[in-house]
């Protein structure tokens, strides 16, 4: 398999000692001339910044793509990036165009410089004393996702900032062909992953469940395969309607039979397909169209059904809660769960709706991220009777923190904010206990 | 070889689908389909059926995970009454325009309220428009013919739809009667695998099923499921015909005549009430009246040109449901039956009763034909009567 392996760069550890960048110019061409260094320091851009600069060995190189005489190239085995000087015209617009201005042009060297990792040893970051650059050897595990074959069509017409398009694609690089997906009625198949019409929405077969039946149609698929001895991924990306409400009685028929299905919920706390109404996963406090802001209440009066917990209790053998913005991390339980032969995985996928939320589309990742860095939703994964968090926060972010930025919690009073304080820390206390057996 | 055994309506459905080979089962037990789910168990436990066992939470369920491993590519069996019906709603008036041809038995049950497990066609007629071909059958082994038929006739590539075989509840789902265990072999060359191409859901050949259809589309679908209906009809005949050449019994298809060559009054039935019927046609014969008996099998497709062909020549007909048609004041039989007959001028009565699992009785067939045979000559004045009551 090829390594891809990348520099990252902690900005908020640089101190400007530009060491960095004296020991490139000195390793790649015997001087002290900063200019000839390929990584720099920069300052006070629009945006308060203030770090290290270098070419990233982008997965898609605008450089690349812009080069009129073809003199950049990538190299499919290390994912380096780099110029081939006989074809260079030095017209410098790779220089303009890439984004993390990481390609430079040295007028003492009249040409074009960049990163090449240094053979995978850089010299920059052995000399960063704060640790602002890193070299990473994992991203690997990305770069092998991101080259495989995206099987959704392009088109999809989720709302501005849902992630869950980038939850499906992302699922199904991972799930791979062998594959046969349910989504039954909500945002998922709403944006047009079972397709319109005549068109289908993706490239492996997928059908439309009733809301109320996912987990009873994906069994019957499963055993049939499994009588034909073949080895079929039978998956269900649901939401949390589908899952906790409707569809629980045949999520726990199959849970309790042993159906070995992989079931995904896609928890946006509410029917928001629909317009955004109330679900049983609807938090304490929270406003929908159904648990609406009036004279006499405020949002939703009861707390959620805590759903991967009940999975638990049920006996499925693996289960485990995710976010989209720890990917790496849902990737991991995703490849757990598809090894599962002994019952139902259950993954619980955390998924804010910008749209019925009430937040702006651009926040989407941060707000998940916040969710799990303020133990409002503690990652964790629960197989061979054992719980773990995969993600530990021992010292969590104030859950007004996550609040603050999401608009159906911007009534809540501070009574009501409490109430959601002790609702999470009782849940995450319930986790710790259950873990210290 | 056939084995004579005897066995209630629910065994004898057991053993048609035992012969059918389906690779699933899924069924939850309710009264008074119930020993069906235990006679299917203790057949696949033994070994007599090799297929998967679903011992599902409920009906809902029971019907989604066959139509998962039906939309995979496999033969499924499954049965119901009442209460189970009805819950199973929300798929069953899915499977049908799925294009699935899963078969399914009803030991049909009245409805609630007031609470009542007994017999009653309640159940599967208020179901009739949901869809599938239903076949309302007479006796046990008119029961397990059915269900070996009823695959052969759903897996049809013309049709590709499901069947209901309903069969009274009690009366036929716990009455034993002799029943011929047909030949396996024989039945293996009746009815072949099932091979599914036009809805399958396999990464090899991967396929959106359901993709959002907007209404012109969602029509010409609606359409070719009502041709598909209409197809059936020439179907069921032509299977019915064939069963009769390789077992030895038929059951003339859409509907059957008895003793109507020469008849001026009919009766026209559902299902078990026929058998009891056909004794009463041949004692009111044997004081000279020309009366006949047309047993409806088919319901859905209504054989409505087979029932004109069969009626045309009588004077009056009495109409037995043992059912209600809310809306109507009347039984469905008797709706679907004067929608059929239209074109004839013949006085059409209707009699209600067999409800709750009361019985339909030799004295309320003597009753029915008495008013019919009044209705040739007089006035109707009356058109609904209800046995017991009336």
């Amino acid at each position: 398999m090829s390594v891809f392996n990348q520099l990252a760069i902690h900005p908020e550890k640089c101190n400007n000692c530009l060491d960095c960048e004296t020991a490139c110019a000195r390793i790649k061409t015997g001087t002290k001339n900063p200019t000839r260094s390929r990584i720099r320091t920069i300052k006070n851009l629009r945006e308060p910044y203030y770090g290290p600069v270098v070419c990233l060995q982008c997965t898609e190189p605008d450089c690349l793509n812009i080069c009129p005489s073809g003199a950049i190239h990538k190299n499919p085995e290390t994912g380096i990036v780099s110029i081939d000087e006989e074809r260079c015209v030095r017209c410098l617009l790779c220089t303009l165009v890439c984004p993390y201005s990481g390609i430079f042009y040295s007028a003492k060297d009249k040409k074009v410089i960049k990163c090449d990792l240094c053979d995978g040893d850089p010299e920059c970051v052995k000399v960063c004393e704060p640790g602002a650059l890193q070299f990473l050897k994992h991203a690997e595990t990305y770069r092998e996702w991101a080259s495989k074959e995206d099987l959704f069509s392009p088109g999809l017409s989720a709302c501005m900032g849902c992630n869950s398009e980038l939850i499906i694609r992302f699922s199904l690089r991972i799930l791979g062909k062998n594959t046969i997906l349910a989504t039954p009625p909500g945002c998922i198949p709403g944006f047009g992953a079972v397709g319109y019409s005549d068109t289908a929405g993706a490239r492996v077969p997928i059908f439309h469940p009733l809301l109320s039946n996912t987990a009873a149609m994906l069994a019957g698929i499963k055993r049939y395969y499994q009588r034909m001895g073949r080895e079929v991924n039978v998956v269900a990306f649901a939401g949390d309607g589908g899952t906790a409400d409707v569809g629980f009685q045949s999520l726990s028929g199959a849970v309790e039979r042993g159906e070995n299905i992989l079931y995904i919920c896609v928890d946006n706390e509410g029917y928001m397909n629909t317009g955004i109404q109330r679900s049983g996963t609807t938090p304490f406090g929270a406003w929908t169209t159904t648990t609406p802001v009036g004279k006499t209440s405020k949002g939703k009066t009861r707390e959620s059904k805590n759903l991967p917990m009940i999975m638990v209790m049920h006996g499925a053998p693996y289960v485990a809660t995710a976010s989209a913005a720890f990917l790496g991390d849902y990737g991991q339980k995703l490849k757990k769960a598809m090894k599962v032969k002994s019952g139902v995985a259950y993954i619980h996928l955390f998924s804010p709706c910008p749209t019925g939320w009430r937040f702006p589309p651009e926040k989407t990742i941060e707000v998940s991220r916040l969710a799990v860095e303020t133990n409002f939703f503690p990652l964790w994964e629960y197989e061979k009777g054992a719980l773990r968090f995969t993600h530990p926060v021992e010292h969590p972010r104030p859950v007004e923190e996550y609040l603050r930025g999401i608009g159906k919690y911007s009534h809540l009073n501070k009574k009501q904010v409490d109430e959601i304080k002790r609702i999470s820390e009782k849940r995450y206390g319930m986790l710790k206990t259950l873990m210290q057996k | 070889m056939e084995e004579m055994i005897v066995v209630d309506g629910n065994k004898a459905a057991a053993w048609g689908a035992v012969l059918s080979r389906p690779m699933m089962v899924a069924a939850y037990p309710i009264t008074p389909q119930t020993p069906l789910v235990e006679y299917l168990s203790q057949f696949i436990a033994d070994g007599v059926l090799d297929a998967d066992l679903v011992e599902v939470e409920g009906e809902h369920s029971a019907l989604s995970v066959l139509q998962g491993a039906s939309l995979a590519g496999g033969r499924v069996f499954t049965g119901t009454s009442g209460q189970g019906l009805a819950f199973m709603f929300e798929p069953y008036i899915r499977t049908a325009p799925l294009r699935l041809p899963i078969v399914m038995v009803i030991a049909t049950r009245d409805g609630i309220s007031p609470q009542c497990v007994w017999g009653g066609q309640q159940d599967a007629v208020t179901v009739r428009d949901g869809g599938w071909i239903q076949i309302y059958v007479e006796n046990n082994q008119e029961i397990l013919d059915t269900v070996i038929m009823a695959y052969k006739i759903g897996e049809d590539p013309e049709i590709l739809l499901p069947v209901n075989v309903c069969y009274d509840g009690f009366y036929l789902s716990h009455m034993s009667e002799a029943v011929k265990i047909p030949d396996q072999t024989l039945v293996d060359r009746f009815l072949p695998p099932y091979k599914p191409t036009h809805v399958k859901l396999d990464p090899e050949t991967p396929m959106a099923v359901d993709p959002l259809t907007p209404g012109i589309l969602f029509t010409q679908y609606r359409q070719g499921h009502l041709e598909a209906q209409e197809k059936a009809k020439a179907v069921i005949e032509r299977v019915d015909e064939e069963f009769g050449h390789l077992f030895g019994r038929s059951y003339g298809g859409l509907v059957e005549n008895y003793r109507m060559e020469d008849a001026e009054i009919a009766l026209v039935a559902m299902g078990s009430p026929c058998g009891t019927g056909k004794v009463a046609i041949d004692r009111i014969r044997e004081k000279g009246v020309k009366a006949g008996l047309v047993k409806v099998r088919s319901l859905r497709p209504f054989p409505r040109e087979r029932l004109l062909d069969s009626l045309k020549g009588v004077k009056a007909i009495g109409v037995i449901d043992k059912n209600v048609c809310f809306g109507w004041g009347t039984g469905v039989l008797y709706v679907e039956l004067s929608a059929a007959l239209q074109s004839l001028s013949v006085p059409i009565l209707d009699f209600i009763g067999g409800l709750g699992g009361s019985d339909i009785t030799f004295d309320h067939f003597e009753f029915a034909m008495n008013r019919v045979l009044r209705a040739m000559k007089e006035e109707v004045t009356q058109t609904v009567h209800w046995f017991s009551l009336d």
